[in-house]
C-alpha cells in the first residue's frame, strides 16, 4: 500500500484550511509524487486575494507555487504536469510570456491550457502535480 | 527519489511545443507514469494543426497520442485516464464513435469529459494519463 502524507503549506496565507476554513490541505505526498490544491495569486503571508493583470497574477501564482514546493523538498524543476486555467483564451501568449520566466523551455512540464472560470474572480489558477 | 524524464515523439513533427516554441513539452515521465501535455490535431506529416470535424479530429489525436505513447515505450492499452475537451457538448456522439475504435475493448481507461473554449477553431483536445508496461520499471 502506498503513503499519503499532508505537507503544510509554507505560510499561513497559503495555507486553504486555516485562512478560509477550506476542507483541503494544500500539498498531499504519495509515493514521489505531490500532488498541489488549486494555486491562486494570493498574499502568502495575510491570504488576501491579488486580483491584478492576468501578468501580475500569473508572477504571484508561481512564486506561490514555488514556495509551496520548496516547503515539501520539490522545486519548480520538478514540475510534472500543470493544468494551467484562465479567465479567458485571450489571454494565452501573456501567460506564456510570464510562465517561460520560471519554467526552462526543455525541460517545461506537461501542460494543458483551460479557459475557465475561476473562484472569486481571479484570472489564474494552476494545478499542480509535482515529484520529490 | 523518482526520475522525471523529458518525452518526445519519434515524429519530431509532433512536437509542437518545440516548433511553436511553447514552454511545455509533449510528456514528462515520472517512475512508472507518463503524464502527456493536451493534444490537439496536428498533422503528422507537417506538423501543422488541422481543423476538421469532430471525427476527424479525434482520430487525428488519438492516432497521434497512440504514436506518442509509443514513443515513449508504452501504448494505448495502458492509458488510465483520459480527459477530453470538446469545444461543443454536441460533438459528444461523433467524439465517442471515433474514441471507441481506439479504446473499444474490454479495459478501456477512465475519462471524463468536458465543455470547454479551445484555440484556432480546434473541436477537440485530449489530455493522457498512462503508465509503462509490466517490465519496464525504472
Amino acid at each position: 500500500m502506498i503513503d499519503r502524507t499532508i505537507f503544510p503549506a509554507p505560510t499561513r496565507g497559503l495555507d486553504l484550511k486555516q485562512t478560509l476554513g477550506l476542507p483541503q490541505s494544500m500539498v498531499v505526498r504519495s509515493g514521489d509524487l505531490l500532488f498541489l490544491s488549486g494555486v491562486l495569486a494570493v498574499h502568502p503571508g495575510t491570504g488576501e486575494r491579488m486580483h491584478g493583470t492576468l501578468t501580475s497574477e500569473t508572477h504571484q501564482c508561481l512564486q506561490n507555487l514555488s514556495m509551496i514546493l520548496g516547503r515539501a523538498g520539490s522545486s519548480l524543476e520538478k514540475v510534472v504536469r500543470v493544468h494551467a486555467m484562465m479567465y479567458s483564451r485571450i489571454e494565452y501568449d501573456v501567460f506564456n510570456s510570464v510562465y517561460r520566466q520560471y519554467f526552462t523551455p526543455a525541460q517545461a512540464p506537461a501542460r494543458t491550457v483551460w479557459s475557465v472560470g475561476i473562484l472569486y474572480g481571479l484570472k489564474v489558477q494552476l494545478d499542480v502535480i509535482a515529484t520529490v | 527519489m523518482a526520475e522525471r524524464t523529458v518525452l518526445e515523439p519519434k515524429n519530431t513533427l509532433l512536437n509542437v511545443s518545440r516548433s511553436k516554441n511553447l514552454p511545455h513539452n509533449p510528456g514528462i515521465r515520472v517512475g512508472d507514469l507518463v503524464f502527456l501535455s493536451g493534444m490537439v490535431a496536428v498533422d503528422p506529416t507537417n506538423g501543422k494543426v488541422r481543423t476538421g470535424s469532430v471525427e476527424e479530429e479525434t482520430r487525428m489525436v488519438l492516432s497521434n497520442m497512440k504514436h506518442m505513447l509509443e514513443s515513449a515505450g508504452t501504448g494505448m492499452e495502458h492509458a488510465v485516464k483520459l480527459t477530453v475537451n470538446l469545444s461543443d457538448a454536441a460533438g459528444y456522439a461523433d467524439m465517442n464513435r471515433v474514441y471507441r475504435e481506439f479504446f473499444g475493448g474490454a479495459s478501456p481507461p477512465a475519462c471524463s469529459v468536458n465543455v470547454v473554449e479551445l484555440s484556432f477553431g480546434l473541436k477537440i483536445e485530449i489530455e493522457c494519463l498512462a503508465v509503462m508496461p509490466e517490465g519496464e520499471a525504472k
